[in-house]
């Protein structure tokens, strides 16, 4: 079957080693800031960098501790992989559970987010912000992969 | 959607697997056809009834809520 905006299938693997890790060393850096910060400070070109009550900065190379950044990238690139390459047996069928599972996550994600909107305030809704650059991803790629495991399952059953 | 892919598997001897193989889906697409759980596009539709050397309306037929 012809697949569109699918990655190989070789790639899934790919995708979950950094997915994992980034996953990992997010909830390490959420529990302990200390433990993991200021070991990756480097130069980077900010096309904006603005401090709160503080200073400016445009089209700058400024000094960064780019873990956070290293984590985010590891989270999207992963996740997309996960999510969107390849089954070893992809078909039409696999294509609608996909289909559906990202349906599924998008209004899971939201209704999350409109709930956080109605009850978190200030400072304690910057979570939620942080938290969505990846959810849909990762509710999308949980829903999928739940999914394929009970159509495995009811197909083993009836053997 | 309803249709007899059982009664035809069964007629010619053919394992979901084996089927699956030639018309080129994942055999849980086969068994989830076969259930009722989903219905197959034209394309696997018309790959299947060749398979089969029958007329589409020889396997699949529309229920009442279609």
């Amino acid at each position: 079957m012809k697949t569109h905006f699918l990655f190989p299938h070789w790639t899934k693997r790919i995708g979950w080693i950094l997915f994992l890790i980034g996953l990992l060393v997010a909830i390490i850096y959420n529990i302990n800031n200390d433990f993991l910060s200021g070991h990756l400070k480097i130069k980077v070109f900010a096309i904006s960098e603005t401090q709160l009550f503080d200073f400016h900065n445009y089209f700058k190379f400024i000094e960064n501790d780019i873990l956070d950044e290293l984590i985010l990238v590891g989270l999207i690139v992963g996740g997309i992989l996960v999510g969107f390459s390849k089954l070893k047996n992809e078909d039409e069928y696999i294509s609608k559970i996909r289909y559906e599972s990202l349906v599924w996550a998008t209004y899971f994600n939201y209704a999350l987010i409109l709930f956080f909107t109605l009850f978190l305030y200030g400072f304690s809704f910057l979570g939620v912000v942080f938290y969505n650059l990846f959810t849909l991803l990762l509710f999308f790629i949980i829903r999928f992969h739940y999914m394929i495991y009970k159509l495995n399952k009811s197909n083993q059953d009836d053997e | 959607m309803t249709n007899n892919l059982k009664i035809q598997r069964a007629i010619k001897d053919i394992s979901q697997e084996d089927l699956a193989k030639i018309i080129g889906v994942s055999r849980q697409t086969i068994n989830a056809l076969e259930k009722g759980k989903y219905v197959p596009s034209t394309v696997l539709s018309l790959k299947i009834a060749k398979y089969f050397d029958i007329k589409l309306e020889d396997i699949f037929g529309l229920e009442e809520t279609d």
